[in-house]
């Protein structure tokens, strides 16, 4: 089967530097963070695949690329067998565009504050000329606020009048508006109490089985990956470092980064645990260190971690897993 | 029986407004012994922060303690002169807050700051404030502590600083410890060494903590207690295991199986229908009856006042809950009978 | 602790806007502040005597065929002895001067409704002009970014280095020049207008600019692009409704500057003409006959600038404070 959406080797690359009279009268060169260094990954259709990441790991900018909200320094992403780069013509890429939405991680930011909801949630819709005449229009916008558990007469409030939890599901249903077929999930409840994100994570499974939608999901809460993804990529400083089917990243993990976070997670199933001490903190992402970015952090580092950069093969990035220095597993067992 | 490090008794914070006078917390009741942990966890909404900051006298206006008390070590603080009151933060209660930066001051070295508090607060010289800086240091993880001291707080990492605040907080030996979403900042990582670093801390010096959070994970890994707070009121108390693996009050059941655990198999959460209500619009009796699947009667009249449990549970020390379902007097089948 | 009771605030869907207008926040904070609802009352009046200046005018200032020579420089009505309430017509039966009349013998209180009519439409056009150049200056300079954005600040920076008046002078010159004579009293005023927009457009630019910045980078902005909408119609539908409120209280502290700018270019002489005079004209001829003991012809037209002024400074200064979230 073929993937429905492919992304190879995307790459992105940030110039901060400072203004140039700045660099002229200080004598400093121009400095440029690589905030994605080439990623990798393909998610079939009707999958949910994670990207998990702490800050600083790039998967908010993979996510950017992947929607096409920020153009790529180099690699590609194709979504069901179209490029988003090549897509040859305005309705060509207007057509790309319907069949791919976000839904954006603060729902206080994401939707315009002067708009009423029905507008809000209208305006795709009348973007790519779904349906013609405003009864229509106002009957499918009601059956869209209906379907993510809002009342159709809340159309006629304004977003502050709804609750965190109530406005991302206003955002959802702008997401489902346009018949959207890959939604790209960033954060998507990393800004809602327990109780509601519950709500939120239990309507997106819902919409999907109904629906047959494919996500992406970006999140750093582990515990959210894991009840949501069938697949994680776990990302560290612009890099995927393991991609595995969610049982067996949590069963077993391999990359010694994988390792560590799952043992850092303060989690409910692990109370009066005793944990390893995690070592160290993340790196400035615009001088990372050589060759394996996690080298510096990793007891299993050696010579050849220091200089060259694992590849992805297997499902992971590391050479002690390669060369058999390391068997899989989680880190009690290590 | 030993005296509390802090007592809270009945404290209600109002704030008047326009419109409303709104109840922030409602007679809120609990107690923390020496070197003990005690989470507070809610939602948004829920008056935890309030209740961190009532503590210590720092309500903002138009907020104001209404009534009730705050005992620290037996002695009544909440009714202090600010001017005492001020004394009896820096040197008695110690401070963490979510930002490391508006507890450090960035114009100043970090060495500096901590000698201060310290020469304030302690019959300590100078040189001896110094060398006890840089042993607060070390015991915080900040390696080479001797390089550190005098760099400013923008020069550390974010974790860096947390713990550099932990530092400051702990300087003046004070008897408790307040912390507000001390981790919720940092990154998975990190934030679980800044969790063990206040851990051991507080446990080798005897210093009771009051942590106040959103995230149940590190209440789990972190406290000894947990008091769990609901529209302004503590609604269950109990030590963590209890509370976590068997909830009494409905919200609280609600509540923990909301949260995604990391050997989390099940196809769907279990969500609360609906949401927190607003200050402005808190339902008479039980402020959950709105949204609890058990819901009878007396809840939307009668308000259940915290108290061990009488009925379904069993009695253990410690262990309060604010729900007519334990009370043998209102339960449903004390009505039938 | 700000979080929590702010969103215990936010009012349940009223029934209409103007009940939910009447019980807004920033409503409560206008009838709190007895300086504002003052200002306001008074800018109201002011106003409405500038409408209303042909039905309460005795006379019309701009035509010539009703001023009477003899008539000239008539002090105050009370100065003369008359008795209270003054209003006792003449024996020819006009209306008495009742503060008086200048040297083309003139009625004051005439002159003055009708130049605050002049004064108040230079103003209410500069201000409209200056804020739509300064707004969409500031949508494109902060939206596009880039070199775009370098060159519209660089070229706001340029202006600032002027004073407002330098550069209304400078136009004004080069207008008078280029037509020469054949200049009329509908471009005069336009003159003015323009110049007075051009002075005043950079504060709106780097207000609106500013709130771009941080708008543009919400989210509800990338979800407009997401659906393929091009960066007019964002900037637009979007972005303009949300950076639009702060223009306000800088235009309504802007009216009162252009209207003194207007004066200050009336009182040299580069504004309006005696024969259709603005309260800046009115009191240029009457610093005339300032030391000839003939105060009246200066006082009252000053005495209502400043009235009117300070009225709209108040107000102006009222809105920003109160539109402003950190004093709150």
């Amino acid at each position: 089967m073929r993937a429905f959406v492919e992304v190879q080797d995307l790459r992105r690359v940030f110039d901060v530097s400072k203004p140039l009279l700045n660099r002229i009268i200080e004598r400093e060169p121009r400095r440029y963070l690589t905030a994605v260094a080439g990623v990798t990954f393909d998610i079939a259709q009707g999958e949910t695949f994670a990207l998990v990441g702490e800050s600083g790991s790039g998967k908010s900018t993979v996510a950017r690329m992947v929607v096409g909200l920020l153009e790529p320094s180099g690699g590609t992403v194709t979504i069901d067998g179209t490029p988003m780069e090549g897509a040859a013509s305005a309705a060509e890429r207007q057509r790309l565009r319907r069949r791919i939405q976000m839904i954006f991680q603060d729902p206080y930011a994401s939707l315009n504050p002067r708009w009423r909801v029905d507008r809000i949630v209208s305006e795709p819709i009348r973007a790519f000329r779904l349906f013609e005449g405003e009864a229509a229009i106002r009957a499918r916008v009601g059956e869209l606020l209906a379907f993510v558990g809002l009342h159709p007469e809340d159309g006629r409030k304004f977003p502050h009048q709804f609750s965190g939890g109530q406005r991302q599901r206003v955002a959802i249903a702008r997401a489902l508006a346009s018949n959207a077929e890959f939604i790209v999930c960033d954060e998507p409840t990393s800004a809602l109490d327990v109780s509601v994100q519950a709500q939120i994570l239990n309507l997106m499974r819902d919409l999907q089985d109904r629906l047959g939608l494919t996500y992406l999901l970006i999140s750093h809460n582990l515990a959210v990956v894991r009840h949501m993804a069938t697949r994680i990529g776990v990302m560290y400083l612009g890099r995927i470092v393991e991609v595995a089917p969610s049982r067996e990243l949590f069963g077993a993990p391999k990359h010694p980064y994988t390792r560590m976070l799952l043992d850092a997670v303060p989690d409910l199933a692990h109370i009066g645990r005793r944990r390893e001490p995690v070592r160290g903190e993340i790196p400035n992402p615009i001088s990372p260190p050589s060759g394996c970015h996690f080298n510096p952090r990793c007891p299993h580092a050696n010579d050849r971690c220091r200089r060259e950069v694992p590849p992805l093969a297997d499902g992971v990035a590391c050479h002690a897993i390669h060369e058999g220095r390391l068997e899989p597993g989680r880190a009690e067992t290590v | 029986m030993t005296t509390p490090v802090l007592s809270v008794q009945d404290l209600t914070v109002e704030f008047v407004t326009r419109r409303a006078t709104l109840r922030a917390l409602d007679r809120v009741s609990f107690e923390i012994g020496p070197g003990e942990v005690l989470g507070v966890v809610g939602e948004s909404g829920a008056g935890k922060s309030v209740t961190g900051a009532a503590v210590i006298g720092l309500v903002d206006p138009p907020g104001r303690i209404a009534g009730g008390e705050v005992r620290l070590s037996g002695e009544r603080i909440d009714n202090l002169p600010a001017e005492q009151l001020r004394r009896v933060r820096g040197k008695r209660i110690g401070m963490i807050f979510q930002d490391p930066l508006t507890s450090l001051n960035p114009l100043f070295r970090i060495g500096d700051q901590l000698v201060e508090t310290i020469t304030t607060h302690t019959d300590l010289s100078a040189s001896a404030a110094r060398q006890r800086a840089l042993a607060l240091l070390t015991e915080v993880g900040i390696s080479a502590p001797e390089r550190r001291i005098d760099s400013y707080p923008h020069q550390f990492s974010g974790g860096m600083r947390q713990r550099v605040v932990i530092a400051l907080a702990l300087c003046a030996e004070p008897e408790l410890v307040i912390a507000d979403e001390p981790t919720t900042a940092l990154d998975v990582s990190v934030q679980a060494q800044i969790i063990t670093v206040l851990k051991r801390l507080c446990r080798d010096h005897g210093t009771a903590v009051m942590l106040v959070t959103h995230d149940m994970g590190v209440i789990g890994e972190t406290a000894d207690r947990v008091a769990v707070m609901y529209a302004g009121r503590v609604i269950e108390v109990g030590a963590v295991t209890d509370v976590v693996r068997h909830p009494l009050h409905p919200y609280a059941q609600g509540l923990m199986g909301a949260i995604p655990t990391l050997a989390d198999t099940a196809e769907r959460l279990a969500s609360i229908p609906g949401s927190m209500p607003r200050l402005s619009a808190i339902p008479p009796g039980c402020p959950f009856n709105p949204r609890c699947p058990y819901a009878y009667a007396p809840c939307t009249t009668i308000r259940p006042e915290l108290k061990p449990p009488g009925l379904r549970a069993p009695a253990v020390p410690g262990r309060k809950v604010a729900c007519h379902l334990y009370d043998p007097a209102l339960a449903p089948e004390a009505a039938a009978a | 602790m700000a979080g929590e009771s702010g969103s215990a605030l936010s009012d349940p869907p009223g029934p209409g806007w103007f009940a939910r207008a009447g019980d807004s926040d920033t409503f409560a904070s206008f009838k709190a502040s007895k300086v504002a609802v003052a200002a306001a009352a008074v800018t109201a009046l002011l106003f409405l005597l500038a409408l209303l200046a042909p039905l309460l005018s005795p006379q019309d200032p701009f035509d010539p065929a009703q001023l009477e020579l003899i008539n000239s420089r008539l002090p105050p009505i009370w100065t003369l002895g008359a008795s209270w309430p003054f209003l006792h017509a003449t024996a020819d039966g006009q209306w008495p001067f009742l503060l008086g009349t200048d040297d083309q013998g003139r009625d004051i209180l005439s002159a003055i409704l009708y130049g605050l009519r002049v004064s108040i439409l230079v103003g209410f056009l500069g201000v409209l002009f200056s804020a739509t150049l300064g707004i969409l200056a500031g949508l494109i300079a902060g939206y596009v970014g880039g070199a775009v954005d370098a060159a519209i600040m660089r070229v706001a920076d340029v202006q600032l280095t002027f004073p407002a008046i330098l550069i209304a002078l400078l136009i004004d010159g080069v207008v008078k020049s280029v037509m020469g004579s054949r200049i009329t009293t509908t471009a005069i005023l336009a003159v003015l207008i323009a110049s007075i927009g051009l002075s005043f457009w950079v504060q709106y630019a780097r207000t609106v600019r500013g709130s771009v910045m941080v708008e543009k980078n919400k989210d509800y902005v990338q979800a407009a692009r997401l659906i393929g909408l091009s960066s007019p119609v964002i900037m637009v539908r979007h972005v303009l409704p949300n950076v639009i409120g702060p223009v306000f209280a800088i235009a309504t502290i802007n009216f009162a500057l252009a209207i003194i700018t207007e004066a200050t270019l009336s009182f040299l002489g580069s504004g309006m003409p005696d024969t259709q005079p603005s309260l800046g004209t009115l009191i240029r001829i009457g610093n005339r006959y300032l030391f000839s003991g003939e105060w009246w012809i200066v006082a009252f037209p000053g005495a209502t600038l400043v009235l009117l002024v300070l009225a709209v400074n108040l107000l102006g200064d009222w809105l920003r404070d109160a539109l402003n979230p950190r004093l709150q």
